[in-house]
């Protein structure tokens, strides 16, 4: 029987008077990967920034190996053998491999204030075998992809091993979710060999995942622990049940209601022709219609990211045409875009697309401040109704959030903000959306995909990247895919979906 | 406690803390000064610093905006300085159309900084720091020494009566300080601003015309130094090529004494308010009470310092730029 490394009695934790923690107990033995799965806001960050030092608790007990500890800070939890991985990486780009790993840590590396570069380089190297990982620890951490990141974070997690006397407990937080399906699959190869050298705590939202890696599974929901789960023992229906508890199930492919495909008919609204970027994409053309969902399918490097960013008039495009209801536009600026109705839902959520620092009202009011206008004034009073409307419309949680700082919302609802910034707009004709539920949960992305065909309804274009292959197959009309730049591939979605290998065929 | 803390969530703590400070300060260093000399609480001296402070508080008003959005002008005092030079030398023969004509010339000058800060993607501090170097060698190159305003003096010298016991600099500066207030609170304008000094990428992908903002921002900027030129050359009669020196440090002081952060999106005009109120009193209150002129610039390094670290944000969620 092997011992318990880490033991959590009762912990709560509350910010801001939401309670994120509501007496969550579990225990962690030596060499076991445990699972906490949840929806976003179900407190499982939360429980892992306690565990790591990073803010402290309002009650409860946690005990190291039998001590009862509490960590003021990293360094203390460091100490006792705690390394967390984040859910948004902490590397610094324009340091190498190996100089991330051993960053704040380059002990004998480090000559007389001088890199030993030879040493540093095989102390990099060495935790990345731990690993089998083959990256170059002298390579640039900007230059690899994200998931080569991920091994990187891995890594640099390991270090404490050579920190303190015991076997480290690893705390990953979603490390994951940005990743699809083939990018996953590596870094959960590296949780596997993570097993044979230490404990982890590995947070999720995919069930797939967290009943392939885990010996145990904590399920988390509003603060509270609801259910456990034991490797082998439960299935893939049991959980999901527990993690929506008493709400209704979400099944994204039986459940969702026909699509009414746009006729053919409706008039085309954007179309594109020979667009081209050096290094990024050559000669795309497409026609998105009124209503209609365009699914662009790719590898992240393919020039679908740079391409939709290019409809938004965020970059340029080197040549090419884009026409609005067929006359040539020409974007200077994405203030351009948004003033003919087009918005865009950036891929990175808490830098592009929520200001940190402003309330939700004034995140969800900023790129329509004209339509307010009372006078030359901004009409705080009707800026109050319209977002308390869309707050309730979008179920937007807490609900008396208006005006409090976007940033401490949880990430499904900070992503329902940004949706509602286009939203709100009196003629949205094209909504842009990038990876639109990127790091959100079941439930949330349930909800996403509702109001995204809702939105489509409504007689809205949408052009549609994810990683998601399913997901992106079943919401779409029409299918684009795109390879090195170009398009690889055309599949119409209204009359029958067409298989996906086929589409992963022009992808790869 | 759970109240509190949804409070403080809401912005409502750290604006009241923040708020609290400067005020607190401001009447600490009045008492201070009051004590050790009892005439300056005199309603006959505070009108004089009160008058004392308008130029500071033009100066630390523009200076206000350009923080906001995450910059800053280090060119101010020293556009004021040539707009002064070039007051004293306009008015005596062309009266109100050259004292519009010099206003319209910093408006445009301080519109030229923000264009180039925007399109060439060259920091302000850069930017402004090359047109501190311009403005102040193009003063000493119109004029090597002070130039007194003759007749022409009229045209200003309203701004040195005063009315009901209020100086008339005064009031004109709180108004366009007013206005300003209005302008970040109320006009979209502000809140753009804002926007940009908390996340230009976020602002950008908004639909904010980012360069368009900080045009208009700098441009008013070098109207409002343009103002404070006009209340130095009513107050003294005279331009000055030299005056910057001692303006810049006091003017940036002000807005980061009221409690503006640095780093910008946080903060507002009325803050800068408390602070130029501060750095005036200091002004004044070491002259009056007999202390070397030296501990002036070095009390604003010291409270400079202490305001920024009482301002800064280490909320975990918060972005470091």
């Amino acid at each position: 029987m092997n011992s318990v490394v880490l033991r959590v009695e009762r912990l709560s934790k509350s910010f801001a008077g939401v309670r994120a923690l509501d007496g969550v107990s579990l225990e962690v033995r030596a060499r076991e990967v445990v699972g906490v799965l949840g929806e976003n806001g179900a407190g499982k960050s939360t429980l892992l920034k306690v565990l790591a030092g990073l803010c402290q608790r309002d009650g409860g007990h946690i005990a190291m190996r039998g001590r009862a500890v509490r960590f003021g800070s990293p360094r203390e939890a460091a100490e006792a053998g705690i390394s967390m991985v984040f859910q948004e990486q902490s590397l610094v780009p324009n340091l190498s491999v190996a100089e991330n790993i051993m960053l704040g840590h380059e002990g004998v590396a480090v000559r007389a204030g001088f890199y030993d570069w030879k040493r540093l380089h095989a102390m990099g190297a060495a935790q990345l075998a731990k690993l089998d990982s083959t990256l170059a620890p002298w390579a640039l951490t900007e230059t690899l992809s994200f998931e080569e990141r991920q091994m990187v974070e891995l890594a640099k997690a390991l270090t404490i091993e050579e920190r303190t006397p015991h076997e480290p407990l690893i705390l990953l937080d979603e490390p994951t979710s940005m990743l699809d399906a083939g990018q996953a699959q590596a870094v959960l190869i590296g949780i596997e060999r993570l097993r044979g050298r230490a404990s982890v705590v590995f947070v999720s939202h995919r069930l797939d995942e967290v009943l392939r890696v885990c010996d145990r599974i904590y399920v988390f929901a509003e603060g509270r622990c609801v259910g456990q789960g034991q490797r082998g023992v439960c299935t893939k229906a049991e959980l999901q049940a527990m993690m929506l508890g008493r709400r209704h199930r979400v099944d994204s492919k039986d459940g969702s209601p026909p699509q009414e495909a746009p006729t053919s008919a409706s008039a085309v609204i954007l179309s594109v022709r020979d667009l081209s970027c050096a290094h990024r994409y050559h000669s795309v053309s497409f026609d998105l219609r009124a209503g209609e969902v365009l699914g662009i399918a790719g590898a992240a490097g393919s020039g679908r990211d740079s391409l939709c960013r290019a409809l938004f008039g965020a970059e340029t495009p080197d040549s090419g045409e884009i026409a609005l209801d067929g006359r040539p536009v020409r974007w200077r600026e994405p203030a351009d875009a948004v003033e003919r109705g087009i918005g865009y839902l950036p891929g990175e959520r808490s830098t592009e697309g929520v200001v940190a620092g402003m309330s939700v009202a004034e995140n969800m009011t900023l790129a329509h401040l004209g339509e307010l206008r009372r006078g030359p004034f901004i009409g705080l009073r009707l800026e109050k109704a319209l977002v308390r409307r869309w707050i309730e419309r979008l179920g937007i949680k807490p609900c008396t959030s208006a005006d409090m700082q976007a940033q401490l919302l949880s990430g499904g609802n900070q992503q329902k903000i940004v949706l509602a910034k286009w939203l709100i707009a009196r003629k949205l004709r094209i909504l842009i959306l990038d990876h639109p539920w990127r790091g959100l949960d079941v439930g949330a992305k349930a909800e996403a995909v509702a109001s995204i065909r809702e939105v489509a309804r409504s007689g809205i274009g949408i052009v549609l990247i994810t990683d998601a292959l399913d997901d992106l197959i079943a919401l779409s009309d029409s299918l684009i895919v795109m390879k090195n730049g170009l398009v690889s591939g055309r599949f119409t979605c209204s009359a029958a979906k067409p298989p996906d290998w086929r589409v992963l065929e022009c992808m790869l | 406690m759970h109240a509190l803390k949804r409070f403080e969530a809401m912005g409502g703590a750290r604006t009241q803390w923040t708020w609290c400070v400067p005020l607190l300060v401001l009447l600490a260093l009045v008492c201070a000064v009051g004590l050790a000399q009892p005439s300056f609480l005199s309603l006959g001296s505070l009108g004089l610093l009160a008058g004392e402070s308008s130029v500071i508080l033009l100066l630390a008003t523009a200076q206000t905006l350009v923080i906001m959005l995450g910059g800053i002008d280090v060119s101010v005092a020293a556009m004021a300085a040539l707009a002064s030079v070039l007051m004293a030398l306009a008015l005596p023969s062309t009266g109100w159309v050259g004292l519009l004509g010099v206003l319209g010339l910093t408006t445009l000058l301080g519109a030229f900084q923000g264009f180039v800060h925007a399109r060439a993607r060259v920091p302000s501090v850069v930017v402004t720091l090359a047109g501190l170097g311009m403005w102040s060698g193009l003063a000493l190159m119109v004029a090597g020494a002070t130039v007194p305003v003759g007749e022409g003096h009229a045209t200003v010298s309203w701004l040195e009566g005063s009315s009901w016991g209020v100086h008339h600099s005064f009031a004109f500066a709180m108004a366009a300080l007013l206005l300003v207030a209005v302008a970040q609170h109320w006009l979209p304008f502000g809140r753009r601003v804002r926007a940009i000094g908390l996340n230009p990428v976020a602002a950008r992908l908004s639909g904010i015309r980012v360069g368009r903002v900080k045009v208009i921002a700098f441009a008013l900027t070098g109207l409002f130094a343009g103002l404070a030129a006009m209340t130095m050359v009513a107050r003294t009669a005279s331009g000055s090529p030299t005056i910057a020196d001692s303006l810049l440090l006091p003017s940036i002081a002000a807005v980061l004494i009221g409690g503006t952060a640095i780093t910008g999106g946080k903060g507002g005009v009325v803050r800068t308010l408390i602070g130029a109120l501060t750095v005036t009193v200091l002004r004044v209150g070491i002259a009056a009470t007999g202390l070397n002129a030296a501990y002036e610039p070095i009390a604003y390094g010291i409270l400079v310092v202490v305001a920024a670290g009482l301002v800064a944000d280490r909320a975990p969620h918060s972005s470091v730029k």
